[in-house]
């Protein structure tokens, strides 16, 4: 029975590691008009209108908002994405 | 300046004064000249070309190896298409239809040209010989005067900037739909 647990939370351990999802921020910058910022959001990553404007605001008043997660290819493919819209974005791991 | 619709919202048409395609095409010329010329030290460059990892800076070299050509070409792609569609000769009004691909381009080239203004208001002062559109990184220090008009000049062509801007979004991304 032990074995069977410690086994199981060694996997779960495993896997975890493994998920840990790499995240895309865009930061806030007093240069770019929210309509814009919105605009972005949903035509690059094809948010509803509504999601697109939560996390632009969340932006503005955050100062921040994590807009996408996956592996760490497809979010620098994202920031970079994000750089040629002229928004502030970098790539972080999920866990920090 | 009028922006209007084209096609259902699939695109924009802009109708200039020629005075007002002409600074647009300085501009657009003078953030191409930026993209190319700039010093890697540039503050400008850093808000168009920005760290994907401000904490890890051999992850950011990384990235930016890869990355850094095609959004330099990218960039000055735009600028130079905004460039070109503005060049014109003579007087009169100048007409620009753009589809949404396009209009994406001048929305690029409007949001970089902004975060170059930003970041030139301010700088130091400038030569009193200098031009007062130019947008190259200024170093000396000189004459109060001549900054403060370049500053007015800076800032009246980055709230134009928003201004051609927020129109065309309003036309390409109507709210009340």
């Amino acid at each position: 029975m032990t074995d069977i647990l410690e086994a199981h939370d060694l996997d779960q351990a495993a896997q975890g590691a493994a998920a840990v999802p790499w995240r895309v921020i865009v930061w806030d910058d007093p240069v770019n008009l929210m309509s814009y910022v919105s605009y972005v959001f949903r035509s690059y990553f094809g948010y509803p209108r509504d999601e697109a404007e939560r996390l632009m605001l969340r932006v503005h008043t955050e100062g921040r908002a994590v807009v996408a997660s996956g592996n760490r290819e497809a979010m620098e493919h994202h920031v970079h994405a994000m750089h040629g819209y002229g928004l502030q974005a970098t790539v972080a791991r999920g866990d920090t | 300046m009028i922006v209007a619709g084209l096609g259902g919202g699939e695109g924009v048409r802009l109708v200039l004064e020629s005075e007002e395609a002409m600074l647009l095409s300085e501009l657009a010329d003078q953030v191409d000249s930026v993209l190319l010329l700039g010093e890697p030290s540039d503050p400008a460059l850093g808000r168009l070309l920005p760290s994907a990892y401000p904490d890890d800076a051999e992850a950011s070299a990384e990235f930016s190896r890869y990355t850094r050509e095609s959004l330099v070409d990218g960039k000055r792609q735009a600028a130079q298409r905004v460039r070109d569609a503005t060049a014109v000769q003579g007087d009169g009004i100048v007409q620009i239809e753009l589809d949404q691909s396009e209009a994406w381009g001048w929305l690029t080239f409007l949001t970089d040209l902004r975060l170059i203004l930003a970041e030139r208001v301010g700088a130091a002062g400038d030569d009193a010989d200098d031009e007062p559109g130019d947008l190259a990184a200024v170093d000396d220090e000189s004459g109060a005067a001549a900054s403060e008009t370049r500053d007015d000049y800076l800032r009246a062509a980055y709230e134009w900037a928003g201004f051609v801007q927020g129109s065309m979004l309003e036309v390409l991304d109507p709210t009340d739909r």
